[in-house]
């Protein structure tokens, strides 16, 4: 979680403020550059000392620091250090519960009023210029599944579904960085197996990758064999291991072919062995670096292979290619206009489709599409073949704004989308799309194109059965806006528990509608809700309807704190549109969050406020985007983390 | 459930069993105590999970005096071995506060560690070593693995609650408090792994002889990598170097076992196995998507392990906390939305089939293991085996009151055949008193624990 204000993720009363108020918190955080940093600093270390400190004091510390750590919340480690990331998440549930007027709790007899409310809100979002400038940890990282069937591909042209008995996994934020003997074991059997498919058994004359592996001939007798492995041992890591490897990593694989040799070999065999212990090597299954670190540096650059490598798994999933690497090997990769060049370049391979693949999917959360179950007896047309069409609709309009390199906004309010016979019957479009084959069709109807109106993104927030407006709300907050929705308190009365005669013959809209006649539930349904029920003219798969499962009209009106109103999927979509700010905002955080498989923090903040910079300049391209994720901060550094008897932020 | 699952045709195992597997094989540690002296089977300690609770009225026995005679519906397939359970009713949860929006990610991951995550470090993993894996720390260099983690479905549930690690929600095995274990989810790869065949009739996976020595040279050099390394990204090795340890030691037991399996094979019986003992038991691996014949051949599975002593420790997660459906039971209701039932009967009715499904697969595996000899008595007999729900009531996300069941007498040590109505105790203490059930020697309780459950074990 992160701070408001900051990620613009503070909630749903961050949306109540950024949808009622003037200038919504994006517009807040202005540019810094390092020069008047420092200023922004001593301004920040003002504010919270004046406004936040006091606030927190009077109102929050009785329940929330001394002795008391009500709901597990107490703010006084965070008041003496503000800007550490542990600090932030406080920050954050202050922001959220305070502007929402949850907090201080109404039976409290001290109140703020509304200025200091306001003025305490304010403050919070300048403590991300208390954090320290810190690019976050680089971690050794493993390969992904995927990342690791496509680098077996890349090495040796093997199917990458070699891989696919390894354990299901995510990537991205939230990716779970560790290593089983489950997974060990498979490593070393899927070495096997793919050694078996791409050497020749032994004594029949060589394959020709086995050629292009280890040369095209045996060494002539006489010659040094060892030495001759030695070569092969040298250009299987540099490729395998995506650096130059060291000496004593050469050693290493050597020692291993004498194993091979001391036990009777044939020379290839050796070289088979030699070749399987860099498939089951660390700095084979993980990004290593090149260099040592010096002693006593605390943040230091990427070196070129670290960064190529890095670039090179978030882009296409798969290892640097041959033009990485020899920008890598000459050392200039780094520099922002190779990098740039390189990014251009690479978005328009084919492989940048494991940008959707890897992020794309999760992002708009299809991942689960084609195993989701849906009622088969309401919804027949649910097939195989027309999830696999709603996946392949997405991708196609995700590949198309970064191809041709449009403003992120076309997101939301693009007016083509790609079809084929199946899927345009969800569009009533059946007479003029026909046939198996994806084609782009330009929409005349408003109310579709973009994610909004997408059928696999409107079924993948439905229920099995019926559409959730909740869920669609949600959708829209947090993916698309960058919002962050609270979970509904502990024990809330669920819908149902109304009347059953009294709401037999509501809507789903009209018996939705009763969550915001409980205070509780009214502060984030009033705004989760309308969204949810401006899409309502879509059913379950995403048919257009004008009535409900109960028979009732659909009523897609609404309006939207601010006093923004609607009455139709169209009208939604021109509303969320005009907050380009946000919708940039939110793409550039969670690409950024996946680029560094982590959660943003602290200074990250800084980070993203300065892309937004260059970005809204830009036009909101989705190219310009990508480019500046990969020539941040963050993305070209990481911290060392400081020695073993300290971890940081011991308290 | 994982697409590849989809398998072609419908294969069986008949006959490589007896050859891949030999029960109670003493390929490590077990030499020493099967010579010469009388011969105790060594307790198997196994968990199946099922998330979102419980309908309260159908899994309670009504009372002790009627548990045997007249077990509640949900119970109904374990008849034939109640005389070998034990219920116990009281045991809480572990108090889920400052994540209280997030309930489903916590019933998971707490219910073996009976800890909660680092609320400082929530956004990566970071809780306690599970149950499952303290024993497994303790037995696993016995046998050929340590431990087998089987899930039904992929750990790939992505959902961001009090933006907590959303590994959370899929895993509850924690290898170190930072280390969640993934689990299998191909039954075909389980097969392989527990024998190193495949379920083509015959057909075994050859070894490299020079493997061993080769991943030797290969941790040597890794060692040396480790040296150059800032200290997280140690961490990252330390955790490859564990694991390719446990690789080697799986190759060896294979080794082992494939050299027992010619010499038996060639008409040298074997030394290890008692006359007495059943036959291993045939592995169907079933076409189709069905979950009952899924995990039931994930339950057989887990049985082979046991039996054949591949493995001491398995947890098995038949579900996670997403949106999961039955449509074998004849609806397609995601079995989340209909926990928060608020008793319609409808909905209760389907929560109860859900339940009952899912014990019934559990039921599935325990009776077998009552079927099979071992030693002087049964399979089960000699194992802990663990079924439960990390929250009491799905509607109300409550967790005063866990369902567990736990079958099999742990080698002597449960007083089984009963229902403790007023149990004191909260589920550390539980893993507390299985752990010392199956033998494992605890330097600590287990997260939240302060004692033991005195009156769940035998010789009270």
């Amino acid at each position: 979680m992160t701070v408001p204000g900051i990620f613009s993720s503070g909630g749903i009363a961050l949306t109540l403020f950024a949808f009622a108020i003037a200038a919504p918190p994006e517009c807040l955080a202005e540019p810094a550059d390092d020069r008047d940093f420092a200023a922004l600093q001593a301004n920040a270390q003002k504010s919270f000392k004046d406004e936040v400190t006091p606030f927190v004091t009077t109102y929050c510390l009785d329940c929330h620091g001394n002795k008391k750590s009500k709901g597990g919340l107490n703010f006084q480690p965070a008041l003496k250090h503000p800007g550490d990331s542990a600090s932030s998440k406080r920050w954050m549930q202050a922001f959220v519960n305070v502007s929402a007027h949850d907090m201080p709790p109404e039976e409290e007899d001290k109140q703020p009023t509304e200025e200091e409310r306001q003025k305490f809100l304010d403050s919070i979002g300048q403590i991300k210029f208390l954090s320290p400038k810190d690019p976050g940890p680089f971690v050794i990282r493993r390969l992904t599944k995927v990342e690791y069937g496509n680098t077996l591909h890349g090495l040796f042209g093997v199917d990458p579904a070699v891989a696919q008995e390894l354990p299901d996994e995510v990537f991205g934020e939230g990716y779970l960085n560790t290593l089983s003997p489950l997974q060990s074991e498979q490593y070393l059997a899927i070495a096997n197996e793919v050694l078996d498919r791409i050497l020749a058994p032994q004594d029949a004359p060589p394959t020709a990758v086995q050629q292009r592996l280890f040369g095209a001939e045996m060494p002539k007798p006489g010659t040094d064999i060892r030495a001759e492995a030695k070569k092969v041992a040298r250009s299987l890591a540099r490729n395998a291991y995506r650096r130059p490897p060291s000496e004593e990593e050469l050693e290493v694989l050597l020692g291993v072919f004498d194993l091979g040799r001391a036990n009777h070999l044939p020379y290839p065999s050796a070289l088979r062995l030699m070749l399987k212990a860099v498939l089951v090597s660390p700095q084979f299954l993980y990004i290593t670096p090149a260099k040592e670190t010096g002693t006593g540096q605390t943040i230091v650059p990427l070196d070129d292979h670290q960064l190529a490598s890095r670039l090179s798994y978030l882009l296409w999933a798969t290892m640097p290619d041959a033009e990485l690497s020899a920008l890598a090997d000459g050392g200039t990769l780094h520099e922002p206009t190779v990098l740039k060049a390189q990014v251009k370049r690479m978005l328009l391979d084919p492989r940048s489709r494991a940008l959707f693949d890897g992020f794309g999917t999760q992002w708009l959360g299809l991942g689960d599409l084609q195993s989701k179950t849906f009622d088969t007896a309401k919804f027949p047309q649910m097939t195989s073949a027309l999830r696999m069409a709603m996946v392949e609709e997405a991708r196609l309009f995700f590949d198309s704004i970064v191809r041709e390199n449009r403003s992120v906004v076309s997101f939301v309010d693009g007016d083509y989308t790609f079809l084929n016979g199946t899927l345009a019957a969800l569009y009533g479009l059946e007479k003029t799309v026909t046939g198996p084959k994806m084609r782009r069709v330009t929409l005349t109807n408003a109310n579709r194109g973009g994610i909004l109106g997408m059928p696999g993104i409107l079924a993948t927030t439905s229920f099995p059965n019926r559409t959730s407006p909740v869920r669609r709300g949600v959708w829209v907050l947090e993916q698309v806006l960058g919002e962050r929705v609270p979970p509904p308190p502990p024990n809330v009365p669920a819908l149902e528990k109304q009347d059953q005669k009294k709401v037999a013959n509501l809507t789903l809209r009209q018996r939705t509608e009763l969550h915001r006649t409980n205070t509780v539930c009214a502060n984030c349904h009033k705004i989760l809700d309308p969204i949810g029920f401006g899409l309502e003219n879509f059913d379950a798969i995403g048919r257009w309807r004008d009535q409900d499962d109960t028979g009732g009209a659909i009523d897609a009106a609404g309006e939207l704190p601010g006093g923004k109103h609607f009455s139709s999927p169209r009208e939604l979509k021109a509303i969320i549109a005009g907050r380009k700010d946000a919708l940039a905002r939110n793409l550039t955080e969670k690409l950024l969050a996946y680029a560094l498989c982590r959660q943003l923090e602290g200074h990250d903040e800084i980070v993203v406020d300065r892309l937004m910079a260059t970005v809204a300049k830009d036009g909101y391209r989705m190219q310009t985007v990508i480019s500046e994720v990969v020539t941040s901060y963050p993305f070209l550094n990481r911290r060392i983390p400081e020695t073993a008897t300290s971890p940081s932020h011991a308290k | 459930m994982r697409s590849n699952f989809l398998i072609d045709r419908r294969t069986c195992l008949k006959g490589v069993g007896a050859s891949l597997a030999l029960p109670l094989l003493e390929t490590m540690g077990w030499a020493e105590s099967a010579k010469g002296k009388s011969f105790q089977p060594p307790v198997r300690l196994g968990f199946m999970y099922m998330p979102h609770g419980v309908i309260m009225d159908q899994f309670w026995p009504k009372n002790p005096e009627s548990f045997l005679s007249a077990p509640p519906p949900a119970l109904e397939s374990l008849r034939p071995v109640l005389d070998r359970c034990l219920l116990m009713k009281g045991i809480s949860g572990v108090p889920i506060a400052p994540f209280n929006g997030a309930p489903h990610a916590l019933e998971l991951s707490t219910w073996l560690t009976a800890a909660l995550p680092d609320a400082a470090t929530r956004n990566q993993i970071n809780i306690a070593i599970s149950a499952d894996q303290i024993a497994a720390n303790y037995v696993g260099a016995l046998t050929s693995l340590p431990s087998l983690e089987l899930a039904t479905m992929p750990q790939t549930h992505k959902e961001n609650q009090e933006g907590l690690n959303e590994g959370y929600y899929s895993h509850c095995s924690f290898r170190s408090p930072t280390q969640a274990v993934p689990a299998e989810t191909n039954p075909r790869s389980v097969l392989n792994r527990l024998f190193g065949t495949s379920d083509k009739p015959g057909q075994v996976t050859a070894t490299d002889p020079l493997d061993r020595k080769m991943l030797d040279l290969v941790i040597g050099g890794a060692k040396d990598l480790r040296r150059k390394l800032p200290q997280d990204d140690q961490h990252k090795l330390d955790e490859y170097l564990d694991s390719v340890r446990a690789v080697e030691r799986r190759i060896a037991a294979i080794e082992s076992r494939q050299k027992e399996a010619a010499l038996e094979k060639a008409g040298v019986s074997s030394s290890k196995r008692h006359a007495s003992d059943s036959q291993p038991i045939e592995i169907k691996i079933p076409e189709g998507d069905k979950r009952s014949d899924y995990m039931q051949v994930m339950c057989d599975l887990n049985v082979l392990a046991f039996q054949t002593d591949t493995t001491r420790v398995s947890t098995y997660i038949g579900s996670t906390p997403n949106g999961v459906s039955y449509p074998e039971l004849g609806f397609k209701d995601e079995h989340h939305s209909q926990t928060h039932h608020n008793n319609e009967a409808e909905k209760v009715r389907k929560v109860a089939a859900i339940t009952k499904f899912n014990i019934d697969q559990f039921a599935h595996m325990v009776n077998q293991m009552a079927n099979l000899r071992e030693g002087d008595g049964t399979l089960l007999d000699n194992c802990i085996m663990v079924w439960g729900s990390g929250l009491e009531d799905g509607n109300k996300h409550s967790r005063g009151n866990l369902p567990f069941i736990v079958a099999g007498k742990g080698g002597g040590s449960l007083h089984t055949g009963r229902f403790l109505p007023d149990t004191k105790g909260n589920q550390g203490d539980l893993l507390t008193t299985l752990l010392a059930c199956a033998g494992v020697p605890l330097d600590r309780p287990i997260g939240i624990a302060t004692k033991q459950i005195t009156e769940m074990k035998a010789g009270i």
